[in-house]
């Protein structure tokens, strides 16, 4: 057979082919397009052939391009919507949350353990605290939880005023949980850095506060938005220095297949993470500057813990041991 | 395939046992994907902008618009890129511009969960400034990866195949058997010469044939037709009907 012979004898086939990926391709295939998949194997079946008897480039190209565009269409994910992101953050993330249950309490501990010790030594060594939050943050602590504040004074009147910081949280506190995450591929120092880095700070404010504020303005404030939010800030870490361990140590795998592996491990991480916070952000924006008493606010405070605890804990059990 | 190769094609094999090539896109041309998208955004970022603050402070309030501004910039900055990759044509509008597509290493469309990493990682690829880490990640990767790529399992390839012309040209070399014997992949060299020296000048076609001496025992104008010959020879061994035929896109001189 000469070239030209095979060119007319594939011809028909990758015509049809290409009809049957443009009805594809619109939102209403018709029924023929059950043929596609037959269609497209006979095209990959002429390519390598057009490959082995080294056709002009012209054709094998053409065909290739063909293949590449069948294959996107066959190959087409249905994202599953909203179902599958329920799905992703009620089921999977506390699942791996529990996969990588040391990872997690590293982490934890890497978080609170700096935090506690700087807010311990304050009432010794204030200088530390002070260097620190610097004379800015120190001014801005006083102002907000200083001895004449009381619990009271974070009351918001509007809806407006509440939904505006709301998404101002969104915006700086999901940021930060996105990059905490990508700062982790670089062997976790990244991801570290800011827990650590959120860590100290933290501790600082809080041993600050006890040293010269009111102590009570702050942990009304904070007592409930505090669990999804620092819960969030620990996972979208553990989520970076879960990238950034198979940077270090790849296992039976090469680097590469490991970062791969590891991306789609730290997926729902990220998305839990996020979502954390997101909740952290509605609770900062709408309930922790409510006018409520004390009571309430430490109750509901405590179920907010006891609630994150629970969900991480058992959520996603019964569908991890029947899979 | 030789040892050291002079374009970017990525040799991928399907599920269905089928091997495709992908051409994937270098730093350049990403580059000026990344710029034309920046300035997309950066529209889009300022009608919208406007618009908001020109419309909805009276509908719902100063604050209110404050915050929806804030949740769109949060989603432009983070999700911008994420919705049109993970869409059905696998670009943003900047890489349509450059007709480049991102896909999945394994031949595929890229999924919502690839996009998410490739994209959140821009922040270290972009360290410390002007996505050095990326560009450098790229040159070191056969596949022009950056970090996000490498993690998200991602390349980026060029969307359409560049088109060909196929001139027609009369030859006028004769059929001759090759002196020695070929492996595959001189013989693919050899037909692609033939393919493309129309489109080159004479001079660049002696110099190529010229350099392949050892083959054709010819240097100059003589070597370029024994070349031609060869490959001749090589598309249909046995001349059937005794004069060369004229073929699509074969090489000539026309001195």
């Amino acid at each position: 057979m000469t070239p030209a012979q095979f060119e007319k004898q594939i011809e028909p086939r990758w015509q049809k082919l290409e009809k049957l990926l443009k009805e594809a391709e619109q939102s209403h295939p018709t029924a023929a397009v059950e043929e596609l998949p037959a269609t497209f194997r006979q095209v990959c079946h002429d390519l390598s052939v057009a490959q082995h008897r080294m056709s002009p480039q012209r054709l094998t190209q053409q065909l290739n391009a063909l293949a590449i565009r069948s294959y996107r269409v066959l190959e087409r994910h249905s994202a599953g919507g909203w179902e599958a992101f329920a799905r992703l953050f009620l089921l999977e993330f506390p699942q791996a949350v529990r996969a990588e249950w040391k990872l997690f309490w590293w982490c934890t501990a890497l978080f609170y353990l700096p935090a506690v010790l700087i807010a311990v030594i304050t009432p010794w060594y204030p200088e530390w605290a002070m260097t620190l939050l610097g004379p800015g943050g120190m001014m801005q602590v006083e102002s907000m939880y200083g001895e004449a504040s009381k619990p009271s004074d974070y009351v918001r009147e509007s809806f407006g005023s509440g939904f505006s910081a709301f998404c101002f949280y969104i915006l700086n506190n999901v940021s930060i949980d996105f990059r905490t995450f990508a700062g982790g591929i670089l062997g976790g120092v990244g991801a570290l850095f800011v827990l650590l880095y959120n860590s100290i700070q933290l501790g600082a404010v809080f041993g600050y506060v006890h040293y010269s504020g009111n102590p009570l303005t702050l942990y009304t404030w904070v007592v409930a938005h505090g669990a999804p939010e620092l819960t969030g800030v620990v996972i979208s870490a553990m989520a970076g220095m879960r990238v950034g361990w198979s940077v270090l140590r790849p296992g039976r795998v090469d680097r590469r297949t490991a970062l791969v592996l590891a991306g789609r491990k730290a997926l729902p991480l990220l998305v839990g993470a996020a979502v954390l916070t997101s909740i952290a952000a509605v609770l900062e924006g709408f309930w922790s500057p409510m006018d409520l008493p004390l009571v309430i606010k430490f109750t509901a405070g405590g179920m907010c813990w006891l609630l994150v605890a629970a969900f991480l804990l058992s959520s996603g059990r019964r569908q991890a041991d029947a899979a | 395939m030789a040892a050291a190769r002079a374009d970017t094609l990525q040799s991928v094999e399907l599920a269905d046992g089928v091997e495709i090539q992908l051409r994937v896109a270098g730093p350049a041309v990403r580059s000026m994907a990344y710029l034309t998208d920046l300035l997309i955004r950066l529209g889009i970022d300022i009608v919208v902008a406007i618009i908001a603050f020109w419309l909805l402070p009276d509908l719902i309030g100063e604050e209110m618009t404050r915050g929806l501004m804030m949740l769109f910039a949060f989603f432009m900055e983070w999700f911008y890129n994420v919705f049109f990759e993970a869409g059905a044509k696998g670009a943003t509008p900047g890489q349509r511009s450059m007709k480049l597509r991102v896909m999945s290493v394994t031949g595929g469309p890229v999924s919502l969960a690839q996009a998410v990493m490739r994209n959140f990682l821009r922040v270290v690829d972009f360290m410390p400034g002007l996505y050095l880490t990326g560009i450098v990640c790229m040159l070191f990767t056969k596949r022009f990866q950056r970090l996000g790529d490498l993690v998200a399992n991602t390349v980026m390839t060029y969307a359409e195949v560049p088109q060909f012309i196929a001139p027609h040209v009369e030859i006028r070399a004769e059929r001759r058997a090759p002196s020695q014997v070929l492996t595959r992949e001189e013989q693919a060299a050899l037909l692609q010469f033939l393919e493309r020296a129309p489109l080159w000048a004479d001079e660049r076609r002696i110099e190529l044939a010229t350099l392949v001496e050892p083959l054709t025992g010819a240097a100059g104008v003589e070597g370029l037709q024994r070349l031609c010959g060869m490959a001749l020879w090589l598309q249909a061994p046995e001349d059937k009907s005794g004069t060369p035929p004229p073929l699509k896109g074969a090489a000539m001189l026309r001195s």
